[in-house]
């Protein structure tokens, strides 16, 4: 039995080199061992790897040697049985063995090395990084598109094309946009820090600055400073840089001097809103006159050195229909209608001190809180009250009642007064006439017919009297005469004297009332005992002094307001630069911040 | 024709020894030198000025890139990252005249660095999860691996020359395969088992390893090193034995062409952040601007 071998090899040029032999044996055995009938010089190989005989019905027979396999016509066997008419090829590591009966009729070995599997290498380019990495042009395509996407595409379509909410206090705080939280610049500030997913409520359009209109949709009780005409009549002419960026900002969409957004920046971090600077105020205040020539009230700059005299609103007249402003600097009189001295009460030595310490009440001589009682907004003080405050010493006290109790004069109306004082003599006992008899019957006292015979002066004198003053009203009243009868003035006190700026007594309860008002020494109810701006002065000045012990920096929205000139700032409004106590706000912990207080 | 278009309008001959020994000298100056560092001074008195601008404004209140001189700032940074991204294109336009690609590079390095301060100030030092504060990173990013360019260029092509020990790239290579071919014949009568490890060896990728592996010259699975390990043990007869010394050969071989792809990693890596991190940070700058006036 006699088998052809025929091996092929292909030289670097491509050229075939065909060698034939022929091998006489029934069996051939293949591998890597040189003994072997076969050698294929390949570590792929086993030393023995298969055995090819020819069967005896002429199929040819193929076994594994060892425990590893071969391939036939792709696929792996360890025993295989090939039918050489139709021939077979094996795989042995990088060899092809195909098998095949010749027209001979001798069967055929035919031996090729199959194609080197990768092994050439571009050395070049693969000494390249390029070579395991994605390429740069790739990359840079991926992140693009990823954060146009994302961070501009998907905001602003969703922007185009989002329900339109109803923007206010009251509406639906939806975030209809999706992604926007990722344009933010900074935290809000905390009033608006319910928004902060909500850009859209102030962002409204696109390519426009939020708008004034917008704010107001929820701060519409919000006074304005001023008309607007006269707003802008009243500023200052604004330098040619600022007038240069303004005309850039309206160019791009802003409202200009005065909107909102000019003053109150957002995205600043969660602040409070910061109110306007001594400078702001200054810009137009220090020389309003000119510009402004009907203003009742002076310029200002700064409270050390520029601020006109305090003008407290009161009543400078009896009767007065309404208070009107004076400068403190006319050494005004106020006629509040009533008498009192000041000294008098105060004094620690005097009548009143040693009333005043005989009386449970008080135990000690007066001082100011026994009168004035703080409101409860702790800003001014509650009204005083005759029956709190002056009744325990100037008692109307008019007689025993029929319970066995006191009965009192009212007091708040002259003819419930007069009626009073009237009933005084009506039930007082009347003297008898002649001692231990009475009338009898009916006449008796207490009797249908009984009358009183007493003299009627004292009550009428008590009446006439009362007024006056040693009166039982003229003590406190002024008297006068009203459609021909007896009245009182009437008490007229404003409720603040300050109308157009904030004080509160809390920020200075460490100060003795005394300090600023000069009651110990006031003889007369119609000192104005205000303290002036002199006085303020001693702690307060303007917003560039250096804070001491004593010194108070003080910014002129310390006292005013913007949009609320004429009332206290409103309970929950910001905290201000420099709050009573005198810390410095921090308002955030960044670079900048500490930067700016350090410059300070 | 190139030579004297970059050197004038004169012919060579025409010029004075002087004017040709300057052009010759300015040829061998680096670009980190070009014109006396003339770019380094002007990089130099922008950050002056930008900081002294910085210090100076009021910004009430606080520094913020919204105000007017933020807004500057963000311009001169817009139109520096542009300018700074189209060396890209100038490279590949080989144009004679004034506009050196050299001054052009040394103008780059410069004024990109001087970005870090006009950048940073344009933030006003606020930073948050949002696309602005993505731009800057981006920018911080490019600029970063900008200076560690430079530095390899200045200090990696000597090792690189020193580790080649006068061989090409493709004569390491065919040391190898030399090496490789007297390993197939050497490990004709092994048995199976270390046949298989040896293959495993020779049909390894010389490039294996990834990016990872060549910039960190860590091969965990290098199939040469485990079949020096493997054959060790079982050393003993003398085909194992010229095997074994032919995969430390082996072994030598490919630690130098290693050492060769270290360095050219380390020599290449900044470009592939580099150059995609500024397109993205063009895209995240066009997003950053255009949001900004969105909602304006």
């Amino acid at each position: 039995m006699a088998f052809l071998i025929r091996t092929i090899d292909t030289t670097a040029a491509g050229r075939e080199i065909v060698r034939d032999r022929t091998i006489d044996t029934d069996t051939l055995s293949v591998g890597r061992a040189a003994e072997n009938d076969i050698h294929l010089p390949d570590l792929a190989v086993e030393q023995r790897h298969i055995s090819i005989a020819q069967g005896a019905d002429g199929m040819v027979v193929v076994e594994a040697l060892g425990t590893l396999g071969f391939g036939l016509d792709g696929r792996v066997r360890t025993s295989a049985t090939i039918d050489p008419q139709t021939g077979g090829e094996i795989e042995l590591g990088s060899s092809r063995l195909t098998v095949a009966k010749d027209a001979a009729g001798s069967l055929t070995i035919t031996i090729t090395q199959a194609g080197e599997k990768g092994a050439k290498v571009d050395t070049v380019r693969g000494f390249q990084l390029a070579s395991t990495l994605p390429s740069k042009r790739t990359m840079a395509w991926t992140l693009s598109l990823a954060i146009l996407v994302l961070f501009l595409t998907v905001p602003v379509f969703t922007h185009l094309t989002r329900d339109r909410q109803e923007v206010g206090p009251n509406a639906q705080k939806l975030d209809r946009v999706a992604l926007d939280s990722t344009w933010s610049s900074g935290t809000l500030s905390l009033a608006h820090h319910d928004l902060k997913d909500n850009c859209e409520a102030c962002h409204a359009e696109p390519f426009v600055s939020v708008q004034d209109e917008t704010c107001l949709t929820c701060h519409e009780e919000l006074g304005n400073h001023a008309a607007k005409p006269r707003l802008a009549e009243g500023m200052s002419v604004p330098s040619t840089f600022d007038a240069i960026q303004w005309s850039i900002a309206q160019k791009l969409g802003k409202e200009g001097p005065g909107s909102c957004t000019s003053c109150h920046l957002e995205h600043e971090g969660n602040v409070r809103q910061k109110a306007a600077t001594q400078e702001f105020c200054a810009d137009c205040h220090d020389a309003l006159d000119a510009r402004l020539t009907d203003v009742a009230f002076g310029n200002a700059a700064d409270f050390g050195k520029k601020h006109p005299q305090f003008r407290p609103t009161f009543y400078t007249a009896y009767g007065q229909k309404d208070p009107v402003r004076v400068s403190i600097a006319e050494m005004p009189v106020e006629k509040s209608g009533l008498v009192f001295p000041h000294d008098v009460h105060m004094d620690q030595f005097g009548g009143v001190a040693r009333m005043a310490m005989s009386l449970p009440d008080y135990g000690d001589p007066l001082d100011c809180a026994s009168c004035h009682e703080p409101g409860a907004d702790k800003v001014g003080f509650k009204p005083v009250g005759m029956e709190d405050s002056c009744e325990s010493c100037h008692s109307l006290v008019s007689g025993r009642g029929a319970g066995g109790g006191f009965t009192s004069l009212r007091h708040g109306d002259v003819d419930d007064l007069m009626e009073d004082l009237a009933r005084i003599d009506r039930s007082g006992p009347r003297r008898p006439i002649v001692s231990g008899r009475s009338r009898p019957g009916e006449f008796a006292t207490g009797g249908t017919y009984a009358a009183n015979f007493g003299r009627p002066a004292s009550s009428l004198i008590g009446i006439n009297r009362a007024l006056l003053p040693g009166g039982v009203c003229g003590d406190c009243h002024i008297p006068t005469r009203k459609g021909g009868r007896p009245d009182l003035i009437p008490v007229n006190l404003p409720d603040r004297y300050m109308q157009h700026g904030f004080f509160t007594h809390e920020a200075h309860k460490k100060e003795k009332c005394v300090d600023c008002h000069e009651a110990t020494t006031s003889k007369s109810a119609t000192d104005l005992l205000l303290p002036d701006l002199a006085s303020c002065r001693d702690c307060h000045e303007g917003a560039s002094a250096i804070r001491t012990k004593k010194v108070v920096p003080s910014g002129c929205a310390m006292c005013h307001g913007y949009h609320t000139p004429t009332n206290p700032w409103p309970g929950d409004h910001p905290i201000l630069q420099s709050t009573p106590d005198g810390r410095l706000q921090r308002e955030t912990d960044s670079v900048a911040s500490i930067s700016a207080l350090l410059k300070k | 024709m190139v030579a004297s278009a970059r050197s004038g309008s004169k012919p060579a001959t025409q010029q004075s020894f002087a004017q040709r020994e300057r052009a010759r000298n300015a040829d061998h100056v680096g670009f980190l030198r070009h014109k006396a560092f003339r770019y380094l001074w002007i990089a130099l008195m922008l950050c002056a000025a930008t900081i002294a601008g910085y210090v100076m404004i009021d910004q009430e209140p606080r520094p913020n890139g919204g105000s007017w001189y933020g807004y500057t700032l963000g311009t001169i940074g817009v139109a520096l990252i542009i300018w700074l991204s189209l060396l890209g294109v100038r490279k590949r336009r080989i144009t004679p005249g004034q506009w050196s690609l050299k001054a052009w590079t040394s103008a780059h390095v410069y004024l990109g660095l001087s970005l870090i301060v006009v950048g940073t100030l344009h933030t006003g030092f606020q930073f948050g999860w949002n696309v602005h504060t993505l731009a800057y990173a981006l920018m911080i990013l490019v600029i970063v691996t900008g200076i560690y360019g430079v530095a390899v260029y200045a200090t990696l092509p000597a090792k690189l020359s020193s580790n080649r020990n006068e061989m090409t790239r493709s004569q390491m290579v065919e040391a190898l395969t030399a090496i490789d071919r007297q390993l197939e014949t050497a490990a004709q009568p092994l048995g199976r088992e270390q046949s298989d490890i040896v293959i495993a060896a020779l049909s390894q990728d010389i490039f294996f390893g990834g990016a990872w592996g060549r910039l960190t010259g860590s091969y965990r699975g290098c199939a040469t090193a485990r079949a020096l390990n493997a054959l060790d043990t079982a050393a003993g007869d003398e085909a194992s034995a010229k095997v074994h010394a032919l995969l430390s050969r082996r072994a030598e071989q490919l630690a130098q062409i290693r050492r060769h792809l270290r360095i050219r990693a380390l020599l290449e890596v900044w470009l592939f952040t580099h150059v995609p991190a500024t397109i993205a940070l063009l895209a995240a700058l066009l997003a950053h601007v255009v949001s900004v006036f969105y909602y304006w």
